[in-house]
């Protein structure tokens, strides 16, 4: 009986990085289903940009192979990055070429044939909501804007897995949410694989497989689903009215208190927790929020430490 | 929602490899023409220099006595000076165009290119075009003077004169690209640039001739020797001679000469551009 072997969208096999002295990528091994949304999260330094780059054939692995839908991405570099659309952390547009010329570049450097790449070319500008800046100049674009058209360039060569190096970084709330749905509709429309880093952890909740990275190393492998459930708990966010609270609080719950850039995060480990704590502290703390499982907590649950800040939006966060 | 695609692309075909250098080309010639400030260099350069420089020396030039040597240089300074021009205006444009590699490095421009199948010497190649397309336009800008200066330029020698003038412009974009591998910042290139531009200029037999009428050991008296050796040793003499033999049709040294250096400085500098170029 003649069965269906589906071709992983992106196999990772071993792959391992070192800079100098630092262990960049420490083994990574990994499959992405074709039409998955995969998200890579992880504090800076964790290694997702140097994976993104390895993935996408600028960087080469020390050790491992990198399979991009079954081409070797360090023998076959070329014939694997025709099915990669690449949005960069840094705006990489050229800002003194109009909308239409950046894609009309990208659509010849990537071998696309006039006609298709033309009605590639307006497919994506309407997807995006950007046919009427078509003859604008980049530069004077917002930067959500500019975000927009990184994406469609990164598919106007029909690539089959768009590769997003912190895509939304820098944006402020409402173009994140348009970003995030511009490539819904994009992954639906075309049947993209999407590969995404993210500092936020609210942008992974709907993805399909999360891999936490720490210190190179992946910690965690699974849908967010299961991994709120397996690791994920409720916490409480609070600021200590004093110093001698603080003390008080790590004192008193050593195992279940860690620092935040601002106060203090508390785990809760029952129900009834949080009725005896607020009878105890209530009147000794401020700015309390109540954290339901998310991906936060269980990024905290597996390192002990909090994903931090994104880096700076124009910022070169990441090792190049 | 549509199928997820599941089979991997095959080859970039020839054509489209060719496609993706003309994309590039075409890029590196529209910006130039959006920047207004190379295109009023490209003009002022010349003017300065024909102006100013030819017309201010140009009675000094002729019949001029060392000792017992006389030149015998037929031509006005002017004359002697605009193939020089034309060349001086050449290397400018060349070496500063590869000021967008460093741009593109700086903007992340480099890396939409880097993840583009484009092997890395169409890549190149589309550039260093791209550049030298430029700089021949600013050549040009000279050439549009050779009344002013007195130059009657046959028509049978513009497609020649070109054809040189492509070679110099293809070899020191190149060279440009080098420099721009090796320099991080956009001030450490200008520096660099006019460190490489100056020198090579001044001592390529522009402003003054090594008067082939005269012996060696007569050139000697006129010139030191290191002077005179620095001057044979340099490419950049022979495309001055290459295009002053082709534009006013006087030769300081054997006319084959030019367009076997300019050749080599072309396919020389292409390669060292490539090796470079393929680090990143």
């Amino acid at each position: 009986m003649k069965t269906d072997v589906v071709v992983p969208a992106i196999s990772l096999q071993g792959v391992s990085k070192r800079y100098g002295e630092t262990q960049a990528l420490d083994d990574i091994s990994l499959d992405i289903a074709p039409g998955q949304m995969f998200a890579l999260l992880g504090p800076n330094g964790a290694g997702k940009t140097t994976l993104l780059h390895i993935i996408c054939t600028i960087l080469e692995a020390d050790k491992g192979k990198t399979l991009i839908f079954g081409v070797d991405a360090a023998k076959e570099s070329a014939r694997a990055r025709r099915n990669l659309g690449v949005v960069f952390q840094q705006n990489s547009l050229d800002r003194r070429l109009t909308v239409i010329e950046n894609l009309e570049f990208h659509g010849l450097v990537h071998g696309v044939p006039r006609r298709l790449r033309r009605q590639r070319i307006e497919e994506l500008l309407e997807a995006v909501d950007l046919t009427a800046r078509r003859n604008d100049l980049v530069e004077t674009l917002s930067a959500g804007l500019a975000r927009r058209l990184e994406i469609a360039r990164a598919l106007v060569h029909d690539a089959g897995i768009l590769v997003m190096d912190e895509p939304t970084v820098g944006l402020d709330t409402e173009s994140r949410q348009a970003i995030w749905h511009y490539i819904g509709d994009l992954r639906r429309e075309f049947g993209l694989t999407v590969v995404t880093t993210t500092h936020y952890v609210e942008e992974v909740e709907n993805c399909d497989t999360v891999c936490i990275l720490d210190g190179g190393k992946i910690i965690a492998l699974d849908d967010p689903q299961r991994l709120r459930a397996q690791y994920g708990s409720e916490y409480i966010r609070l600021v200590p009215n004093d110093a001698s609270v603080e003390a008080a609080l790590k004192a008193a719950y050593p195992e279940l208190i860690s620092p935040l850039p601002r106060g203090l995060m508390l785990r809760i480990p029952d129900p009834a927790f949080t009725k005896t704590f607020l009878a105890e502290y209530g009147d000794a703390v401020s700015e309390l929020v109540f954290d339901r499982q998310s991906l936060e907590s269980v990024f905290l649950a597996l390192t002990g430490r909090h994903l931090g800040r994104p880096p700076a939006p124009n910022g070169k966060g990441g090792r190049r | 929602m549509t199928t997820a695609r599941t089979m991997p692309k095959g080859k970039l075909p020839l054509t489209a490899l060719f496609g993706g250098v003309y994309a590039i080309w075409l890029r590196e010639v529209k910006r130039a023409v959006r920047d207004r400030g190379q295109l009023i260099g490209g003009l002022s350069r010349p003017l300065l220099w024909v102006i100013v420089l030819g017309i201010g020396l140009n009675p000094y030039f002729r019949g001029e006595v060392y000792g017992q040597v006389r030149f015998v240089i037929p031509y006005t300074y002017l004359q002697f000076i605009f193939p020089a021009v034309i060349v001086l205006n050449i290397m400018y444009t060349s070496v500063q165009s590869a000021v967008s590699l460093i741009w593109d490095r700086e903007f992340g421009f480099l890396r939409e290119v880097l993840v583009s199948p484009m092997p890395r010497p169409f890549v190149l190649l589309g550039k260093v075009l791209g550049g030298a397309t430029v700089a021949m336009v600013h050549g040009c800008l000279v050439l549009v003077l050779a009344r002013f200066a007195d130059v009657a330029i046959a028509p049978s020698s513009i497609a020649y004169g070109l054809f040189l003038m492509f070679l110099l412009a293809f070899g020191l974009t190149s060279l440009g690209i080098i420099i721009a591998s090796r320099v991080r910042s956009f001030e450490g290139f200008g520096v660099f640039s006019n460190a490489v531009i100056l020198p090579l200029y001044f001592l390529s037999s522009s402003i003054f001739p090594l008067d082939p009428a005269l012996s060696r050991a007569q050139t000697l008296v006129v010139y030191p020797e290191w002077l005179v050796m620095l001057i044979e040793f340099n490419p950049i003499t022979y495309a001055v001679d290459a295009l002053r033999g082709n534009f006013i049709g006087f030769h300081q040294f054997a006319p084959h000469l030019g367009i076997i250096v300019l050749t080599s400085v072309a396919v020389g500098f292409f390669l060292l551009a490539l090796l470079e170029f393929r680090k990143r």
